[in-house]
C-alpha cells in the first residue's frame, strides 16, 4: 500500500499500479523513479505540517537528499515511502525548530514595529480547521495527515514513523481532541 | 468515522490536493551541493583557502624568482645558469686552492635579493644571498603564504669537509686590510 504509485485522490493524480514498485537500494535510476513517484505525496504531507508551500517543497527536497545519502542502506524488506516519511517528518520537525527560532529573531529585530503579515500567495489557502492542523505538535499533525489524508493504517503509520502502533493510536486520540476542543465541537 | 474524521478528510484532500498536484520539480543535485559545501562551508573552506593560496604563492615566488635571476620562464634554464655558474668558478680555481664561495657569492646575492624582493610582494618572504660558496638556488614556499629562498648550496658543506684542517695561520691577508698581529709583552 505504501509503495504504490502516485496516490488515491480523485482526478488529480494516476491511478495507482496493480503492482507495488520494486526498487534496488543504491540504483541510481530507481532513486529517480522513487522521487518522481513519491514527490507529490510527500509534498503533500509537507504543506500539511510547515508553514508554506515553498517552505514544504525546501524540505521535500531537503527529504529527498536525505534519503539518497542513505539509499544504499535502504532494505527492500521495509516499505520505501513509510521510510521516506519518517524522514520527511524529521525534516518537518527540524524546520518548525528553526522558524520558532527565526520567528523569535524576529520578534527581537522589529520591537515596536507592526508584524508584516505573511504573503498570501505564499501560504496555502487555510481554513480553520487546517489551520488548527498545522498548529499541532509535528508529530501528532503527520499522524493525523497519514491517516486522513494518504489513508494509511494505525499499522503502516507506527512502521512509517518507527513507533509502537498504540503510540499512534494514542496520537491520533488526542490530535482529534485538540481539533475539537479548537473548533469548538 | 466521526463527524470530525469525515470533516478533517475532506478539508485536507481540499487544501492539498491541488498543491501537490503541482508539476514536479527536478531533484536537487546532491553532488554539486556537497562539493560546494566542502569548498565553501565549514573547517574545509579554511584549509582549501590556505592550500590553494600556499600553492599560488610558491608558484608565484619560484617563477618571478627565477625570471628576475635568470630572464627566463623555463625552470629548467634556471638550473642551467645556476650549474654554469659553479662549473665556471670550479674552472677558475687554482691549483691547491679549495672553495668557489667568493666566486659564486655575487650570483647568489644577487638570486637572493631578487627573491626576497619576489617574496615580498607575495606575502612574507625571507631571502639569504650568503657569500659562503652558494651555487644552488631553491624557491620553497609553504601553505602559510611565506615564501623562503635560500642561497644556500650543500656544495658549502662539501667544500669545508674536503678542506684540509690546518692548525697554521694564514701566511697573509688576502685583502691585505689587515695588519698582522703583534703580541708583546707589557711592562
Amino acid at each position: 500500500m505504501l509503495e504504490e504509485e502516485g496516490s488515491r485522490e480523485k482526478g488529480v493524480l494516476p491511478e495507482p499500479p496493480v503492482e507495488p514498485e520494486r526498487y534496488e537500494p543504491g540504483s541510481e535510476p530507481d532513486f529517480e523513479r522513487l522521487y518522481r513517484n513519491t514527490y507529490r505525496r510527500i509534498l503533500g504531507t509537507l504543506i500539511a505540517l510547515v508553514r508554506d508551500v515553498p517552505t514544504a517543497e525546501d524540505c521535500a527536497q531537503e527529504t529527498f537528499e536525505r534519503a539518497y545519502r542513505n539509499w544504499s542502506s535502504w532494505r527492500p524488506d521495509a516499505p520505501v515511502e513509510a521510510w521516506l516519511h519518517r524522514i520527511a517528518i524529521n525534516v518537518a520537525i527540524s524546520d518548525r525548530r528553526h522558524q520558532r527560532i527565526r520567528q523569535a529573531g524576529e520578534v527581537i529585530r522589529r520591537l515596536g514595529r507592526p508584524a508584516p503579515g505573511p504573503d498570501p500567495s505564499l501560504v496555502a489557502e487555510r481554513s480553520e480547521l487546517f489551520r488548527a492542523v498545522s498548529k499541532l505538535p509535528t508529530k501528532q499533525a503527520a499522524a493525523l495527515v497519514l491517516r486522513h489524508y494518504h489513508g494509511y493504517t494505525n499499522r503502516e503509520i507506527a512502521a512509517a514513523l518507527g513507533v509502537p502502533e498504540q503510540t499512534v493510536a494514542s496520537r491520533l486520540a488526542t490530535a482529534r481532541k485538540h481539533l475539537q476542543v479548537v473548533l469548538g465541537r | 468515522m466521526s463527524d470530525i474524521e469525515r470533516e478533517l478528510e475532506e478539508e485536507l484532500h481540499r487544501v492539498l490536493d491541488p498543491m501537490s498536484a503541482r508539476p514536479i520539480p527536478p531533484r536537487r543535485s546532491i553532488q554539486a551541493h556537497r562539493t560546494l559545501k566542502t569548498l565553501m562551508g565549514g573547517a574545509g573552506a579554511a584549509l582549501t583557502i590556505k592550500v590553494l593560496t600556499g600553492v599560488a604563492v610558491a608558484a608565484a615566488a619560484a617563477t618571478v624568482a627565477g625570471v628576475a635571476t635568470t630572464g627566463s620562464l623555463n625552470p629548467a634554464i634556471w638550473g642551467q645558469r645556476v650549474s654554469q655558474q659553479v662549473s665556471s668558478c670550479q674552472k677558475t680555481l687554482a691549483a691547491g686552492q679549495h672553495g668557489i664561495g667568493d666566486c659564486v657569492s655575487d650570483f647568489s646575492s644577487q638570486h637572493g635579493a631578487a627573491v626576497a624582493s619576489a617574496a615580498r610582494h607575495q606575502g612574507n618572504g625571507n631571502s639569504n644571498g650568503s657569500t659562503k660558496g652558494n651555487g644552488i638556488s631553491n624557491g620553497n614556499g609553504n601553505p602559510n603564504g611565506n615564501g623562503n629562498s635560500n642561497g644556500h648550496s650543500k656544495d658549502h658543506l662539501k667544500v669545508q669537509a674536503t678542506t684540509p684542517a690546518t692548525l697554521e695561520p694564514e701566511a697573509s691577508d688576502p685583502v691585505a686590510g689587515h695588519p698582522p698581529a703583534r703580541i708583546t709583552r707589557g711592562p
